[in-house]
């Protein structure tokens, strides 16, 4: 059966705004996996703050919309409350990297199993178009009049070194964004994915879109971090030169201990598929 | 009779355990006994000690003169003669370790040797090492001061930490999450240890921030959550703790305070952070602040804290300081522990005003009637408060002075006014506000005592009940220490009427 996913809700983002390719590939994959038996309580969802976290109000799932920058430690919590949800959370680029940066390396570190999706535009769009931690040297906006100064920060790299399990970027087209989610579930752990995805009031597409190819077809081995790393390295977020490539798909996955499975108390919680919530004393 | 004993060291000497140790044998033996902790933020070296007060009658707080000074190092003796009574004696030792004078102590008041075994066993480990110097000790000590005491009551001893610990497990804790910060740092200890047998979890993570953001994680799955820390992590919690306020997320957080601003006194003792309890996060939105002052209300209003915020979906803060939370007291009574029903469900949460389906809002009409729907629990919680106990009385009912106080000074309040004609108000329910407090002090001598320097219990009153207490009438301590009986006894007769 197919389960409406719908809230009442009228989508706010621009008309033509990327965010509605990222809802309609999570809300296709969560559909299927409900036809494939799952219930629709089985999922959650978090977002935190900007335009990505308007998602919450377009999935009638349950889940929180939670403050900007602290999607990653809500989702531990409730994983640690109830280690059975199959959890998906959505950041922006300025949730994640700039306000939430501290928690990003510990989800890597805790990897919890859940599927974390970092919207990225490369601009604080609900504020009017700032500047974030992966902007490229030169952007100007109201608030850098003289140009963006510093280098942006390379996700991918970031994640890799900081351990996690599951590592990858997608652009922000629907057929991707199934793909690598259908892969994130079947994956045991924190799953990090990043979405290069236009804004396209502040921050468009400047050209990376054709730069793109995929690791899949071209045969990485993702299980190999030193490769991962140097794919990690072809594109550094600064804008596009003639030679750039972007590297799409999974990166990096190695399966390891979850948190869940790390404490006594959470495995017996998974083995009786129950929360805390479901303990009487 | 009264009986206090310095115990002082360096870091690392063991004056605390071996105050701890005493005062548990002395609780067995029939004494009331009260230990309080000062300590400098240092690991290994400066100076340390503990002071030890026990009666045959009930005593909640250490006076100014010392009796007996154990002294492990040489600094010790110079830096607290002054304080020595008339008459009291020196114990030192060159080279001896701290067990050696836990021997000479039991010798001399005349506590069997078999229960200094036991505590040894407890302690896990040094064993023999223990044992040896204990019984040099026991065997060079000749002096005995031997009393028998007849106390039918069952004491325990506990301090407001283990206390607040207790009152969580029997509350049903499911996750208690924290980041390490004096004061509060041993309730994490101390329910870690009991984790297993208890079925509860307990994770340090990465900053209060992702602390109370984890909380509010997994109380909405239904979990029963609490946090802990003190006024610097508290600061950090607070966009949260709003959070909390507009999602109706069950969260019962401890804060234990200390001197302040900023990393003020790390290791020492305050009540200045009443006003951040009440008013910290930003909007409006109902709160329970409870202020405990003993470890058996610890206990109690711990399980308040539970019942209010499964109710009512609210955050609770309990209040207590380093002097409450690290000093041990000696109970005779048996805590009431109120049980509270899990009552929250995963559903659709939000920190923007919401809809009916859990969704942002922007609508005039939805707001107000969301705010409303905030204003009218709060007052459905001052209604359900009121069937507690909010406060207690103390001393002499119908007299024309009274003391108001809250948390850690009820000890050295009940002990300094027993020879005095005052009524001690102790608030326990700081939010919300008791409306009977204002019929106990109208028109009477109102006596403000506080471990602060503006007395904001003060301000708490003025706004409650209109009844502003003038500045002569206020006793404010603020040089991190706590309140000391004999003099408190002197300082409220000079404002008595």
């Amino acid at each position: 059966m197919t389960e409406n996913l719908n809230t009442p809700i009228i989508p706010t983002w621009c008309p033509g705004c990327w965010n509605f390719q990222i809802l309609a590939g999570v809300k296709n994959v969560i559909n299927e996996e409900i036809k494939k038996g799952k219930k629709k309580d089985d999922f959650a969802i978090v977002s935190g703050i900007g335009c990505h976290a308007k998602i919450f109000d377009y999935v009638n799932l349950k889940g929180i919309n939670t403050l900007h920058g602290r999607v990653l430690p809500t989702c531990l919590g409730m994983k640690v409350g109830n280690p059975n949800l199959n959890l998906i959370a959505f950041s922006g680029d300025g949730d994640c990297y700039a306000e939430g940066m501290e928690h990003l390396i510990y989800a890597a570190r805790y990897n919890a199993d859940f599927k974390y999706f970092v919207h990225n535009n490369q601009v604080f769009a609900l504020t009017v178009g700032q500047s974030t931690p992966t902007t490229e040297i030169g952007y100007k906006d109201k608030t850098n009049p003289l140009g963006v100064k510093l280098h942006p920060i390379n996700s991918i790299k970031l994640m890799l070194t900081a351990g996690a399990s599951f590592v990858a970027r997608v652009y922000a087209e629907k057929e991707q964004i199934e793909y690598v989610l259908k892969e994130a579930m079947k994956h045991k752990g924190f799953a990090f994915i990043e979405v290069l995805q236009p804004c396209i009031i502040f921050h468009d597409d400047t050209g990376y879109g054709e730069k793109t190819y995929s690791l899949e077809k071209t045969g990485h081995d993702k299980t190999n971090f030193e490769s991962a790393m140097k794919k990690a390295d072809e594109f550094d977020y600064n804008g596009v030169k003639k030679d750039t490539k972007i590297p799409l798909g999974i990166f990096y996955q190695k399966e390891r201990t979850i948190f869940e499975e790390l404490y006594p108390q959470l495995s017996e919680l998974r083995k009786k598929k129950i929360g805390w919530g479901d303990i009487k004393r | 009779m009264k009986f206090t004993i310095l115990f002082g060291g360096k870091a690392g000497q063991g004056s605390n355990v071996l105050s701890t140790i005493l005062g548990s044998a002395l609780i067995k033996k029939g004494y009331y006994v009260f230990v309080s902790r000062d300590y400098q933020s240092i690991i290994r070296g400066g100076h340390n000690f503990n002071v030890l007060t026990f009666s045959d009658a009930p005593i909640y707080s250490n006076n100014s003169e010392i009796d007996l000074i154990i002294s492990l190092d040489e600094s010790t003796i110079s830096l607290h003669k002054k304080e020595l009574k008339k008459g009291g004696n020196i114990i030192s030792g060159e080279g001896k370790g701290n067990m050696y004078f836990a021997g000479r102590l039991f010798k001399m008041l005349c506590l069997d040797f078999k229960v200094l075994e036991e505590e040894f066993k407890e302690l896990g480990k040094n064993f023999a090492e223990n044992m040896k110097e204990a019984k040099e000790g026991y065997d060079e000590e000749k002096k005995t001061a031997c009393k028998i005491v007849s106390n039918k009551s069952k004491l325990t001893f506990s301090n407001g930490n283990r206390g607040i610990s207790k009152g969580a497990i029997k509350s049903g804790l499911d996750v208690y999450f924290a980041y390490p910060m004096t004061p509060a740092t041993n309730v994490i200890s101390e329910l870690a240890e009991k984790q297993i047998e208890n079925n509860l979890i307990v994770l340090e993570l990465e900053s209060e921030i992702a602390v109370i953001n984890a909380a509010i994680g997994s109380a909405i799955t239904g979990a029963k959550t609490m946090i802990g820390t003190s006024g610097g992590g508290f600061d950090l919690m607070t966009e949260s703790l709003s959070l909390t306020g507009v999602a109706e997320v069950p969260l019962v957080i401890y804060l234990a305070s200390r001197p302040g601003p900023s990393t003020g006194v790390a290791t020492y003792t305050g009540q200045g952070d009443l006003d951040l309890a009440r008013h910290s996060g930003h909007g409006e939105f109902p709160r329970m602040v409870l202020a405990p002052g003993n470890p058996e209300e610890a206990e109690e209003l711990t399980s308040q804290a539970f019942y209010f915020t499964q109710k009512f979906g609210i955050p609770a803060i309990i209040l207590s300081d380093k002097h409450l939370a690290e000093s041990f007291y000696t109970s005779d009574k048996t805590p009431v522990i109120i049980s509270s029903k899990k009552s929250t469900l995963l559903k659709r949460y939000n920190s923007y005003e919401t809809d009916e389906f859990g969704c942002a809002t922007e609508n005039a009409e939805r707001i107000k009637r969301n705010v409303e729907e905030r204003l009218k629990k709060g007052r459905e919680i001052e209604k359900e408060a009121e069937k507690f106990k909010q406060f207690n009385i103390y001393g002499n009912k119908n007299s024309k002075n009274v003391v108001v106080s809250f948390g850690s000074t009820k000890g050295a309040i009940l002990d300094a006014i027993k020879d005095l004609d005052v009524k001690f108000i102790q608030i326990l329910h700081i939010e919300p506000f008791p409306s009977k407090v204002k019929k106990e002090i109208e028109g009477k001598n109102i006596v403000l005592v506080e471990n602060s320097a503006t007395g904001q219990l003060g301000k708490v009153i003025a706004e409650k009940t209109g009844i502003i207490i003038p500045e002569n009438s206020r006793i404010l301590r603020y040089d991190g220490r706590p309140f000391l009986h004999d003099e408190l006894n002197k300082e409220i007769r000079g404002k008595l009427k």
